[in-house]
């Protein structure tokens, strides 16, 4: 098995799970973090003490975040939370059609329930054109939500930009940043975003922790999603899990060391892999060399199905589009939003590389592409 | 773990596809649907079929149900050819019911092919 789907999630780095381990193990550390007892506030240490690594990675302060169950949770949160909270401002809502699930779903609800939402067309290699966005800027515009990396192509968007754009109108700006947090250097102090979600796992942490950033300026601000209790300035109430917000603050903290050095190692691995495939004929970048994150290489190949690839690929693991698509036969949305054809859509697969990646693995992967895609193309009929 | 979405048969007919390729000669059907694009090549003597072939672009079901049906209806006639159902296949290779449009335009192919063939008699 070589695994090259690490935009889907990662292995847990065992210093992690030795830092999770020991928050269970631990004696009082099983006290719920709200009790005000001895053990109560041994908890609540722990959850601080990965409040202050998990802001330090991102350059703000640890009473910013909000822990949530992920980033799905966190956009929601988000997006249902700033646009009921302002409505009275306005009721237009602006976001890509390129945006996660966890994004486009909520926004299209919201469309359901009397908001108007403005769909930004990507340009072809997936960045949002800010001129583009500008224009569809209203006085009633109340939030943007464009994400930093797409979880399928890997583009980074001009977050600093877009954000630039909506402060100066007091539009809110909420960053999916699941693909980049821990991944690209984020700095919230100096950044014009007002909300932004984050997750552990992409990143070498434990799923089922994430986190919602609310900056705190005048105006930003969520109506909260569940009731029940006042954790968490009634924002996200419910007890808050320990051991797996330790594991975030951990896997922060070894992501703050290593940016830099996994950064190079990400970029090394896809421009290997690129090189070892680029001569075949008929491939398309989905996405940008120049403008993407390293870790992500999303690549279709005219006159090849996607189904029978992904088989013919085995035992490489990859994702022929967002993972929580990948039992659709649908061709991906993303792409279809880049103009994609059905076919070159269909298509595509999405090569995701991490830190324990190796050139040998990679080495293995051009070789089984090469072999898959060539195969695959002998079988077809040119013209039926 | 959730079940593999294919069996082992279709994993061995998608791997080793031994009639696939193009058989020179009159006897050729193509059709395109469903995202699906397969082509058929024969050949015939007294009206039976001697050797068939295919390409086929389309998931792996269809690639081993072009496979199985070549290897099946070899030394069949064009009768037989004209009236074959493609049931037998999504039965034998455990076809999920969401990709039977799929193998229908397999059973499509064949068919046209049974015509091409009762047209040369």
């Amino acid at each position: 098995m070589i695994y090259l789907d690490y935009a889907a999630s990662t292995p847990v780095d065992p210093a992690i799970i030795d830092a999770m381990s020991a928050a269970m193990a631990a004696p009082g550390n099983y006290a719920n973090p709200s009790s005000t007892h001895s053990e109560g506030r041994q908890s609540i240490d722990l959850i601080s003490a990965a409040a202050e690594r998990l802001a330090a990675l991102v350059n703000t302060s640890p009473d910013r975040l909000i822990w949530t169950s992920g980033a799905t949770e966190s956009d929601n949160l988000a997006i249902f939370g700033a646009a009921t909270y302002r409505q009275d401002r306005g009721r237009h809502l602006v976001s890509m059609r390129t945006e996660h699930k966890a994004v486009t779903d909520p926004f299209a609800t919201l469309a359901k329930r009397g908001f108007e939402v403005t769909w930004v067309d990507p340009e072809p290699d997936g960045r949002v054109d800010l001129g583009k966005l500008e224009s569809v800027l209203r006085d009633d515009t109340q939030l943007v939500s464009i994400m930093h990396v797409n979880n399928e192509t890997g583009i980074i968007q001009d977050i600093g930009g877009i954000g630039a754009l909506c402060r100066d109108r007091g539009i809110l700006y909420h960053v999916d940043a699941a693909q980049s947090c821990g991944k690209l250097p984020i700095d919230l102090d100096a950044l014009p975003v007002d909300l932004m979600s984050m997750t552990a796992h992409k990143f070498y942490g434990p799923k089922g922790t994430g986190a919602l950033y609310i900056a705190d300026r005048k105006g930003v601000h969520v109506d909260p999603m569940l009731f029940g209790g006042g954790q968490q300035r009634r924002l996200r109430p419910g007890t808050l899990p320990t051991q797996q917000i330790v594991g975030f603050g951990e896997t922060a903290a070894i992501a703050a060391q290593r940016m830099n050095q996994d950064l190079a190692h990400l970029r090394a691995l896809r421009d290997r892999f690129w090189a070892g495939i680029r001569d075949l004929p008929g491939l398309v970048v989905n996405g940008s060399l120049e403008h993407g994150f390293p870790g992500i290489l999303n690549v279709s190949a005219e006159g090849v199905e996607g189904e029978s690839l992904l088989l013919a690929l085995e035992p490489l693991c990859v994702a022929t589009g967002s993972a929580c698509n990948s039992k659709s036969q649908e061709p991906s949305y993303v792409l279809r939003a880049l103009g994609r054809s059905d076919e070159l859509a269909q298509s595509a697969i999405r090569f995701s590389f991490g830190r324990p990646t190796t050139d040998a693995e990679i080495d293995a992967a051009v070789e089984l592409y090469r072999g898959a895609v060539t195969r695959l193309r002998q079988l077809a009929p040119v013209a039926a | 773990m959730s079940p593999d979405p294919y069996s082992d048969r279709v994993r061995e007919l998608f791997a080793r596809p031994g009639h696939a390729g193009v058989l020179e000669g009159n006897c050729s059907a193509a059709v395109v649907d469903q995202g699906v694009k397969i082509r058929l090549t024969a050949h015939v003597r007294d009206g039976r079929v001697e050797a068939m072939a295919f390409l086929a672009y389309g998931c792996p079901h269809v690639i081993a149900a072009a496979e199985a049906a070549c290897a099946e209806l070899e030394g069949r006639s064009a009768v037989e050819l004209l009236e074959f159902p493609a049931t037998g296949l999504m039965q034998s290779l455990s076809v999920p019911v969401e990709k039977t449009g799929r193998i229908l335009v397999l059973e499509d192919a064949v068919r046209s092919l049974g015509r091409v063939i009762t047209e040369m008699d």
